[in-house]
C-alpha cells in the first residue's frame, strides 16, 4: 500500500494534471499513465506541464523528493535526511497577547506524574480550591485585577499536591492551579495509613504550626485549611495548632512542607542507630490484623 | 566543673557541623552520659585522649597531664543526615527536675509530666538515679526515679 505522504503527492500531481480537463477523480501514477496512453486521439501522454521541467514523455518519480512539488519546508528526520514521511512545517503567526493570557495551562501529561499514576487516576482525585481571591496589579494605567486560586488535590491514599494559578476569570485560574497541583504531587508517609508518625513543629515565614499524632478515632481537629489538606492526603487522626500568622496561603504551604519534609520513620531512625525496631501495637496487640 | 548542658551543647553542635569526632571535658558525669549515648547508638565510640587526639595506648591521668585530658566521642551519620539531631538539658540549675516512677512512665508513653513533654518515637531521656546514670526505660526496668538530666533525639 502506498504511504499517506505518497498518496498526497499523487493527489497533488493528479490535480495538476486535471487543471485543463474536467477530471476531478484521484488516481495512482500507473493509472494516470495508463489513462493518458489510452486517451483517444492523443499522440503523447498527458502529463503535468511544469515550467522548466517540462520534458515530453517524462513523468516525475513521485517517490522521490521533487524540488518544485515538495518545496514547502519539512522538518529533517532524526539522522538529518529529508524524506516523504517527514511532516511539513508551516510558519505560524505569533499568538496575540490576549490569546496567550487567556490560555489555561496545558493539561497534565503522564510523564510529569509520579510513578504508577495515570491520567485516569487523576479523575478520581479530590480537588479543593481552598483560596480564591481577587488581586490587583497597580500600574500607570490603573488597577489591573486578576483572580488568584490555590487548589489542593489528593487521592486520599497518601498522594497530594497544591498549585497556584492566576487569570482574569476564576474558572480558568482554578483550572491552571489544578493542573499545576497535579504536576506537584508528592507522597506523604502515614503511620497506619491514618496519622503522622510523631509530633511535628514547623515554621514557615510567619506561620508556626504544631502537629500532634493522635490515636484512631480521634479525627482531624485542626485549622480548616489543614483539615482539607488532611482529607486530601488521607490523614484521619491529627491535632494541630497554628501559632502566629494564619494567612491561608502560608498555612497551606507550611502544612505541605512540614508533612513531607519533617517526618522521620522509625525504620530509618533504627537503621541510623544500629537497632532493631518493632511496632508494639502491631506485633503484641495485633492491630490491623 | 562543666555541667551536663555543656555536653549537650558540644554534642549537638558537633553533629550540626558534621564533625567526625569531638573532644569534651573528661569528667565522670560526661563519661556516664556518653556511655548511655553510645549504648543507644547515637555515637560510634567513646575514648580518652588529650586535647589533640584520642590516645592510641592507655595513658594514666596524673596532675601533670590532667589539664589536657579529654573524652573523644565518634559521631555517626546515616543517609547524609546526623543520627542525633537535638540534645537538650531538662534539669537546669535554675529549675531542677526530679521525677518519680509514675511520671517517668507517663513520659515513656508520650504524655506530659511536670511541664516536660513526653518522648517522641526515637527519643531518649537520660537521668541520674541511685543505680547510676541510666536511660529512661532502663531506669523504669529497675523501678528507679531520679533527676532528668537531658533528652536526645
Amino acid at each position: 500500500m502506498a504511504s499517506p505522504a505518497l498518496w498526497q503527492r499523487c493527489i497533488a500531481a493528479s490535480a495538476l494534471a486535471s487543471t485543463s480537463r474536467n477530471v476531478t477523480r484521484t488516481f495512482t501514477t500507473t493509472t494516470a499513465v495508463a489513462m493518458a496512453r489510452q486517451r483517444p486521439g492523443a499522440s503523447k501522454p498527458t502529463v503535468a506541464r511544469v515550467p522548466g521541467l517540462d520534458h515530453p514523455g517524462t513523468l516525475h518519480n513521485l517517490s522521490e523528493i521533487h524540488p518544485l512539488l515538495d518545496h514547502y519546508p519539512r522538518k529533517t528526520d532524526q539522522d538529518g535526511s529529508l524524506n516523504l514521511e517527514t511532516p511539513k512545517l508551516w510558519a505560524s503567526a505569533p499568538p496575540l497577547d490576549n490569546m496567550l493570557k487567556n490560555q489555561a495551562d496545558d493539561d497534565v501529561d503522564e510523564a510529569s506524574l509520579p510513578h504508577g499514576l495515570t491520567k485516569d487516576d487523576l479523575k478520581k482525585f479530590l480537588k479543593r480550591a481552598l483560596v480564591v481571591k481577587r488581586t490587583s496589579n497597580m500600574t500607570t494605567a490603573g488597577k489591573i485585577p486578576s483572580m488568584y486560586a490555590l487548589v489542593v488535590v489528593g487521592n486520599g491514599e497518601g498522594i497530594a499536591g497544591y498549585g497556584e494559578g492566576k487569570d482574569d476569570e476564576v474558572a480558568r485560574a482554578v483550572r491552571k492551579a489544578t493542573n499545576r497541583a497535579m504536576r506537584n504531587l508528592t507522597a506523604f508517609d502515614r503511620y497506619d495509613d491514618r496519622t503522622i508518625y510523631h509530633d511535628i513543629d514547623h515554621k514557615f515565614h510567619a506561620t508556626n504550626i504544631q502537629f500532634r499524632s493522635r490515636p484512631p478515632g480521634f479525627g482531624n481537629r485542626c485549622n480548616h485549611y489543614i483539615h482539607e489538606i488532611c482529607s486530601c492526603i488521607g490523614i484521619l487522626d491529627i491535632s494541630a495548632k497554628v501559632w502566629g500568622s494564619r494567612n491561608p496561603m502560608n498555612v497551606i504551604k507550611a502544612t505541605f512542607e512540614a508533612l513531607s519534609l519533617k517526618q522521620k520513620l522509625p525504620e530509618d531512625i533504627a537503621r541510623g542507630r544500629g537497632k532493631r525496631v518493632v511496632d508494639v501495637q502491631h506485633t503484641y496487640y495485633g492491630a490491623n490484623e | 566543673m562543666p555541667r551536663h548542658y555543656d555536653l549537650c551543647a558540644r554534642v549537638q553542635n558537633g553533629f550540626a557541623a558534621r564533625l567526625r569526632r569531638i573532644a569534651v571535658p573528661d569528667t565522670k558525669m560526661n563519661l556516664a552520659i556518653s556511655n548511655v549515648l553510645y549504648k543507644e547508638g547515637f555515637i560510634a565510640g567513646v575514648s580518652r585522649g588529650d586535647h589533640v587526639q584520642p590516645d592510641s595506648e592507655y595513658v594514666v591521668t596524673t596532675p601533670d597531664n590532667i589539664a589536657t585530658r579529654r573524652l573523644w566521642l565518634e559521631l555517626k551519620y546515616n543517609n547524609d543526615e546526623p543520627v542525633l539531631k537535638k540534645m537538650s538539658a531538662v534539669s537546669k540549675p535554675s529549675k531542677k527536675i526530679v521525677m518519680k516512677v509514675e511520671e517517668l512512665q507517663n513520659l515513656a508513653a508520650g504524655n506530659r509530666a511536670q511541664f516536660i513533654k513526653g518522648l517522641q518515637p526515637g527519643e531518649i531521656a537520660i537521668l541520674t538515679t541511685n543505680y547510676g546514670v541510666l536511660e529512661l526505660r532502663d531506669a523504669l526496668e529497675k523501678g528507679a526515679g531520679g533527676e532528668l538530666l537531658c533528652r536526645a533525639i
